[in-house]
C-alpha cells in the first residue's frame, strides 16, 4: 500500500514538477581509460516524468555513461548532480541508496536463489545486524513481481525461466526501491517483437510514474519510438540533441551510421561461375543461453564474391560469423565448398580457408607487426611466407614502415590493417571481415577500402563483410543482404538497396 | 521464519541426529569418542571455510592459517604465563580474528587466484615462523601445553559436540538470513551487489572475521583438548586440504555438509588405518576423484536430485 | 672469500630455482594452470634418476634420460587426467574451474608423494652426480658438481628462448599465451600447443629435479617446500611473466644463500617469505606481472 502511495505521489509531483527543475544534471563529463577517451566532455539534463534516449554506434560511449552515473566507474572529470547533490565519484551503493537503479543489459540473476529471492534482495537494507528482513518486504516483492508480470514464477530458480522473464526480473530488480531516476541499458537485445512491444509498455509506466528514464540501445527505431528527447554520440561525444526525428534527420548522425554518399560497383550474380556456392548457409539458428541471437538465417555467397551484410550492432552479424568460423554451434546446415562444416574445430576450419578478422581483432600486442605477420604464414614454406608478406607490404605500405613495432602501440587504423594482412597471410578462400570501420577515420576507411578494391580486382579471394557503416559496406559488394534481429529483412544488389533501404535505414 | 524452520524435516533429523550423538559416550569406547571430538573439530573448520567460500566466494587455500594462530596463540600463553585455560582461548580467538583482518586486506583489493595465493603464502609463512622460534613453539617436535580443559574422554566429546552444533547453527542461520543473502550475491556479482546497493567491502570483511573467530576458537579448544600443537598435526597444507575436501564431499554452500564431510572424511581415515602408510594416499585418490567427478558432493548430489 | 662463495652458492641455488620456476610460469602463461604437483614431478624425476642407478645399473647419463622421460609423462597424465577432465566439466561453474584445478592437482602431488614413500621410503636419496670432483675458483673450493648444474640450467633456460622465440613452433606457443582465440583464428589447433607445453614443462621440472637430486639430494618430504618455492618465486615476477620468474629466483636464491651463510641455515626461508608478504601488499601482481 505504501509503495503505491509513493509513487502517485511522485507522479503527481513530477507533472507539477514537469518543465521546471531536471533531477539529473551531468556537466563536463569526462572518463579517459589510459590513453583512450571513452567520454569527453559531456552534458546532459533529466527531468522526472522524461525518457531521454541516447543512441551511437559500438564504442561511441553510452554504455560507459550510464556506469558513471551509477558510480560503477569513476569520471575523470565533471560533475554529476542528482537532486542537487553532488554524486560524481561516489561508490555505486551510495549512489543507488540515493534513488538511482540500472537494468544491467545482460541478465545477472543469482542463479541459485529463486525469483521471490533475487527480488527481495534488492529490497534489503546494507545492514550487518538485520538478520531478518520486516515482514512486509516480502509482500512488497510479492506485489513488485506482480507489476511487472512475474507473479506467477515467483518460486522458481533463473535457469527455468525464459529469456523475456529473465530480463524482468532485471527491471524487478531495478525499480525495487522505487529510484527517482531509472537507467536502461539495451533492454531490447534478445526480445521478439512481441516482447520488445510489451517491456516498451512497461518502461512508458515508468515515465507515467514520474520517474525519470535514460534509454541505451543500439536499435535506433525502438528508441525513436519510446524516447521524449535524443542525444546521439560518437566517440564519446554529442553530435545531435533534439527530438527523434530531428536527430535521425540531423546530418552528422547520418553520417555517423551511415557513412557519406553510395556508389556501387557491382557484378552481377550469374556472372559467377561455380555451379555451386562456395558458401552455403541454410536456415541456421544460434542461441547464447536463452538468446535468441539468429533466426532460421540463409545466405549463400559464390567463389570470387563479395558480399555485404548490413546491419546496426546486435543486429547479429558476428554470431553469423562465428557459426560459420566454427566458434559457436547452431542449428541448421553450413556447407563449405560442398561439404558440411559441422564437426570440425574453428581452427580446422580456418586451415579448410575460411579465415576470419573479428571485430576484436585478436592481434598479438607485444608481438611485432612482423612476426604477427609469420605467423599467419605458418604453414607456407619460408619462400611462400616472404613472398606473401611482401605482396602485403605493398598492399598496405604503412604496415612496411612500422613491421618492427609492437603490435599493441599501433593506432587503431593500423591495427584493423594489421588484422585484414594477417588473415591474408594464410592465403585464404574466403575472407570474413566483421565491422572493420569501427572508430576509424574516414582517412583510414579509404585507405583499407582502396585495399578491398585491390584484392577484389587482382586476386580470386572471396569475401563475406559485416558492416554497420553502410558507405564502406557497399562500393566494393556485389551482394548485399540486411541482418536486422537476427534474421535477414533484405537481400539484393547495392544498387537496389541505395534506391530502397538509404533513407529508411535508420 | 522460526515456524518455517520447525515445519522443515531436515531440521528433525538435525536434532534426532544430535540427540543420538550426545548419547553416545554411554555406548561407544573412549577411542572412538577421541576421533569423534576431533572430526567434530575439524568440522567446524570446514563449515568456517564454507561461510567464506560458499557465500563471499573467497577461496582459502590456508584455512589452517587461522585455526593454528588461534591454536599456538593459546597454548604458547598458557606455557609462557601459565594464565587460566579461558583466557588462553580468548587471547588465541583475538589473535585469529585479527589474523583474519590481516588476511583479508589484500584479499579484498585483488581478484582471481591471488587471493589463494596469499592464503597459501600465509601457511607456509606461519609454518616457517614456527620452526624459526623453535623455543618459544616447540618447532618441528611441537608444542605441550601443561594444562587440558578435561582428562575425560566424554566430557571432551560433549564439548566439542556442543561447540559443533552451536557453531553449526548460527552459521547456518547466518547462511540463511537476509545477511547470508547480500552476502551469496556480494560474492556471486559484486558489481550487481554495489548498483543495488550493498557495501560488498564491508560485507566480505565480516564474513572473513566471523570464519577467523570459529576458527581460531576451534583451534584454542583443540590445544586444549590434544595437550599438544604441531604443525604436522594443525598446519601443514595437507590439513589445510582435508578441511576443503571435506567441504566439498559434504557440498559446498551447505553449511551442515562440511560437518558431515569432516565426520566421513575422520571415519574414513580411521577405517584405512590397517593399510598402514597407504592410509594418505587412498584418501587422497578417492578425494581427487570426488573433485574430478562429484564437484557438488553429497548434499549437492541430493539437491541436483530433489530440482529435477 | 666468504663473499666469493656466497656469490657462487647463490648462483647455482638461483639457476636452480630458475629452472624451476620458468617451467611453472610457463605452464601457468599458456595453458593458465598453476600446478600445485610441481614439486612431486620434480622430486619423482630425481628419485627415477635415483632407481635407474642403483636398481637398474644405468649410468649417469641414461639415469637422467630416465629421469626426464618420467617426469613428462607424469606432466602429460596430470594434463590428461587431472586438468582436462576439470576444464571440460560442465558440473563446474567457471569462476570455480581453478580452485578446483588447485585443489586437484594438489591432491594429485600428494598422491605421487606418497607413493614415492610408499615404494622408495621416505629417506633422502642422492643421484649418483654426472661430474665429480672439485674446482678451485680464486681460491674457493667448489665441487664441480655445482658449476655443472649451473651450466646445464643455464642452457635450459638458453635453449627454451631460443625455441620460443626462434623457432615457427616456439612462435606460436608465445603467441598462444598472449591470445588463444588469435591463433586459432589461423588455423593452429589449440590442443597441440597445449601438449607441446605440457611436455616442455615435463623436461624443464624433470630435469630440474634431477639436478637437485644430485646437488642437494630429494626425498619424499621436499614435495611441498619445492612447490612452495617455486610458487613463491612466481608470484614474486608475476604470474605469467618469464623474465620476472628469472629475476626472482635470483632474488630469492641469493637472499637464501645470504641469510644462510651470515645468521643461520635454518632460518633461510623467513626473508624471502616476508619479501612475499611485502609484495603481495604493494604490488599484488608481482614484479612484472601482466594482469
Amino acid at each position: 500500500m505504501k509503495a503505491e502511495t509513493m509513487i502517485r505521489e511522485r507522479a503527481e509531483t513530477a507533472q507539477g514538477k514537469a518543465a521546471t527543475e531536471p533531477c539529473l544534471i551531468v556537466k563536463g563529463l569526462t572518463k579517459r581509460f589510459g590513453g583512450l577517451v571513452a567520454v569527453n566532455n559531456l552534458d546532459l539534463t533529466l527531468k522526472h516524468g522524461e525518457i531521454l534516449g541516447l543512441i551511437g554506434p559500438n564504442g561511441s560511449g553510452k554504455s560507459t555513461v550510464m556506469k558513471l552515473i551509477i558510480g560503477l566507474e569513476r569520471p575523470t572529470s565533471g560533475s554529476i548532480l542528482l537532486d542537487g547533490e553532488e554524486v560524481a565519484g561516489l561508490p555505486s551503493h551510495k549512489i543507488a541508496r540515493k534513488g538511482v537503479g540500472l537494468i544491467f543489459q545482460h541478465s545477472r540473476p543469482l542463479q541459485r536463489q529463486t525469483v521471490f529471492e533475487n527480488i527481495k534482495l534488492a529490497l534489503l537494507p546494507d545492514s550487518l545486524l538485520k538478520l531478518f528482513a520486516d515482514p512486509e518486504v516480502d509482500e512488497r516483492t510479492r506485489a513488485i513481481a506482480e507489476s511487472v508480470g512475474l507473479g506467477t514464477v515467483l518460486d522458481r530458480r533463473p535457469a527455468t525461466l525464459p529469456f523475456a522473464d529473465l530480463r524482468k526480473l532485471e527491471l524487478a530488480k531495478a525499480i525495487a526501491r522505487n529510484p527517482g531516476v531509472v537507467l536502461v541499458d539495451e533492454p531490447f537485445a534478445g526480445l521478439t517483437q512481441n516482447e520488445m512491444a510489451a517491456f516498451a509498455d512497461l518502461i512508458r509506466k515508468f515515465r507515467a510514474e514520474g520517474r525519470a528514464v535514460l534509454l541505451v540501445d543500439h536499435n535506433v527505431k525502438s528508441v525513436a519510438a519510446l524516447a521524449d528527447r535524443v542525444i546521439a554520440l560518437y566517440l564519446g561525444e554529442r553530435v545531435a540533441e533534439g527530438t527523434a526525428d530531428e536527430v535521425m534527420r540531423n546530418e552528422t548522425v547520418r553520417r555517423v551510421y551511415l557513412g557519406g554518399e553510395i556508389q556501387t560497383h557491382a557484378r552481377p550474380e550469374a556472372s559467377f561461375r561455380d555451379t555451386e556456392p562456395l558458401l552455403q548457409v541454410k536456415d541456421v539458428s544460434v542461441f547464447y543461453a536463452k538468446a535468441q541471437a539468429l533466426e532460421g538465417v540463409s545466405l549463400h555467397v559464390h567463389e570470387r564474391e563479395f558480399v555485404s551484410v548490413v546491419g546496426i550492432n546486435g543486429a547479429g552479424k558476428t554470431t553469423l560469423f562465428n557459426a560459420i568460423a566454427g566458434f559457436v554451434p547452431f542449428s541448421g546446415e553450413i556447407a563449405w565448398a560442398g561439404a558440411p562444416l559441422c564437426g570440425r574445430s574453428a581452427a580446422a576450419i580456418a586451415r579448410g580457408g575460411i579465415v576470419q578478422c573479428p571485430e576484436t581483432r585478436e592481434l598479438f600486442g607485444e608481438l611485432t607487426v612482423r612476426e604477427n605477420l609469420d605467423l599467419g604464414g605458418q604453414r607456407l614454406t619460408r619462400a611462400e611466407s616472404d613472398e606473401q608478406r611482401s605482396w602485403l607490404f605493398d598492399l598496405f605500405p604503412i604496415l612496411k614502415d612500422r613491421q618492427r613495432q609492437n603490435a599493441a602501440t599501433l593506432s587503431g587504423g593500423e591495427q584493423q590493417m594489421l588484422t585484414i594482412a594477417r588473415a591474408l597471410m594464410t592465403r585464404p578462400r574466403l575472407l570474413i571481415l566483421d565491422e572493420p570501420s569501427l572508430g576509424l577515420a574516414p582517412v583510414i576507411l579509404e585507405q583499407i577500402s582502396g585495399a578491398l578494391e585491390h584484392l577484389r580486382r587482382t586476386t580470386s579471394i572471396t569475401v563475406l563483410l559485416g558492416e554497420q557503416n553502410v558507405t564502406f559496406a557497399l562500393p566494393q559488394a556485389d551482394r548485399v543482404y540486411v541482418l536486422e534481429h537476427g534474421r535477414f529483412i533484405w537481400e539484393g544488389s547495392p544498387a537496389r538497396f541505395a534506391e530502397e533501404m538509404g533513407t529508411g535505414y535508420l | 521464519m522460526l515456524g518455517r524452520l520447525v515445519a522443515a524435516p531436515l531440521f528433525w533429523f538435525a536434532v534426532a541426529a544430535v540427540a543420538v550423538a550426545a548419547l553416545l559416550p554411554l555406548w561407544v569406547s573412549g577411542y572412538v569418542l577421541g576421533l569423534l571430538t576431533i572430526a567434530y573439530y575439524f568440522g567446524v573448520f570446514s563449515m568456517s571455510w564454507d561461510l567464506l567460500f560458499g557465500f563471499a566466494n573467497e577461496v582459502n587455500f590456508g584455512p589452517t592459517f587461522l585455526l593454528g594462530l588461534g591454536a599456538y596463540t593459546a597454548g604458547i600463553v598458557d606455557n609462557r604465563f601459565g594464565l587460566p585455560i579461558w583466557i588462553c582461548i580468548v587471547l588465541g580467538t583475538l589473535a585469529a580474528i585479527i589474523a583474519g583482518l590481516v588476511l583479508a586486506l589484500p584479499a579484498l583489493r585483488v581478484s582471481g587466484p591471488y587471493f589463494s595465493l596469499t592464503t597459501v603464502v600465509a601457511v607456509l609463512i606461519l609454518q616457517n615462523l614456527i620452526v624459526v622460534f623453535a623455543d618459544l613453539t616447540g618447532g618441528e617436535i611441537g608444542l605441550t601445553v601443561p594444562d587440558v580443559i578435561s582428562i575425560d574422554a566424554a566430557t571432551n566429546y560433549w564439548l566439542a559436540l556442543g561447540f559443533m552444533v552451536v557453531s553449526g547453527a548460527i552459521l547456518f542461520t547466518l547462511s540463511r538470513s537476509a545477511v547470508g543473502l547480500i552476502l551469496q550475491a556480494s560474492g556471486q556479482d559484486k558489481l550487481q551487489a554495489g548498483a543495488l546497493g550493498f557495501n560488498v567491502t564491508k560485507h566480505k570483511l565480516v564474513a572473513f572475521l566471523i570464519s577467523a573467530f570459529f576458527s581460531g576458537l576451534g583451534g584454542a579448544l583443540l590445544v586444549f583438548y590434544m595437550g599438544t600443537a604441531s604443525v604436522s598435526a594443525l598446519i601443514d597444507v595437507s590439513i589445510g586440504v582435508q578441511i576443503i575436501i571435506a567441504a566439498v564431499l559434504g557440498g559446498r554452500r551447505t553449511i551442515i555438509g562440511a560437518a558431515i564431510g569432516s565426520i566421513f572424511l575422520i571415519g574414513l581415515t580411521e577405517a584405512l588405518r590397517p593399510t598402514g602408510e597407504l592410509a594418505t594416499l587412498i584418501v587422497s585418490i578417492i578425494a581427487l576423484l570426488v573433485v574430478l567427478f562429484f564437484p557438488n558432493g553429497f548434499f549437492g548430489m541430493i539437491a541436483r536430485r530433489e530440482r529435477a | 672469500m666468504l663473499s666469493l662463495q656466497i656469490l657462487i652458492d647463490g648462483f647455482a641455488v638461483g639457476a636452480l630455482y630458475a629452472l624451476g620456476a620458468t617451467g611453472f610460469t610457463l605452464i601457468f602463461g599458456v595453458s593458465g594452470v598453476l600446478n600445485l604437483s610441481h614439486g612431486a614431478l620434480m622430486v619423482a624425476a630425481a628419485v627415477a634418476a635415483w632407481a635407474a642407478g642403483s636398481d637398474l645399473g644405468m649410468n649417469s647419463y641414461a639415469g637422467a634420460a630416465f629421469g626426464i622421460a618420467v617426469a613428462v609423462v607424469l606432466a602429460l597424465v596430470t594434463y590428461g587426467f587431472v586438468v582436462q577432465p576439470i576444464q571440460r566439466s560442465r558440473a563446474i561453474r567457471n569462476e570455480e574451474r581453478e580452485i578446483f584445478i588447485l585443489t586437484a592437482t594438489l591432491l594429485w602431488g600428494i598422491i605421487i608423494q606418497e607413493l614415492i614413500a610408499y615404494f622408495f621410503t621416505s629417506n633422502a636419496k642422492t643421484v649418483v652426480p654426472i661430474i665429480a670432483g672439485v674446482v678451485d675458483i680464486f681460491g674457493v673450493r667448489t665441487p664441480a658438481n655445482e658449476i655443472f648444474t649451473a651450466i646445464v640450467c643455464w642452457l635450459a633456460i638458453a635453449l627454451l628462448w631460443l625455441l620460443v622465440n626462434r623457432t615457427r613452433a616456439g612462435k606460436a606457443v608465445l603467441a598462444a599465451s598472449m591470445n588463444a582465440r588469435g591463433v586459432t583464428l589461423l588455423g593452429i589447433e589449440l590442443s597441440w600447443i597445449y601438449i607441446a607445453v605440457w611436455i616442455i614443462y615435463g623436461v624443464l621440472a624433470g630435469l630440474a629435479g634431477v639436478l637437485l637430486g644430485m646437488f642437494l639430494g630429494v626425498s619424499s618430504y621436499s614435495v611441498g617446500p619445492l612447490t612452495g618455492s617455486a610458487f613463491s618465486i612466481v608470484v614474486l615476477g608475476g604470474l605469467g611473466s618469464v623474465t620476472g620468474s628469472l629475476i626472482a629466483a635470483y632474488v630469492v636464491g641469493y637472499i637464501e644463500t645470504l641469510t644462510a651463510y651470515l645468521i643461520s641455515p635454518a632460518y633461510r626461508f623467513i626473508p624471502s617469505l616476508l619479501l612475499l608478504v611485502a609484495v603481495m601488499y604493494v604490488r599484488p601482481h608481482g614484479l612484472l606481472g601482466r594482469r
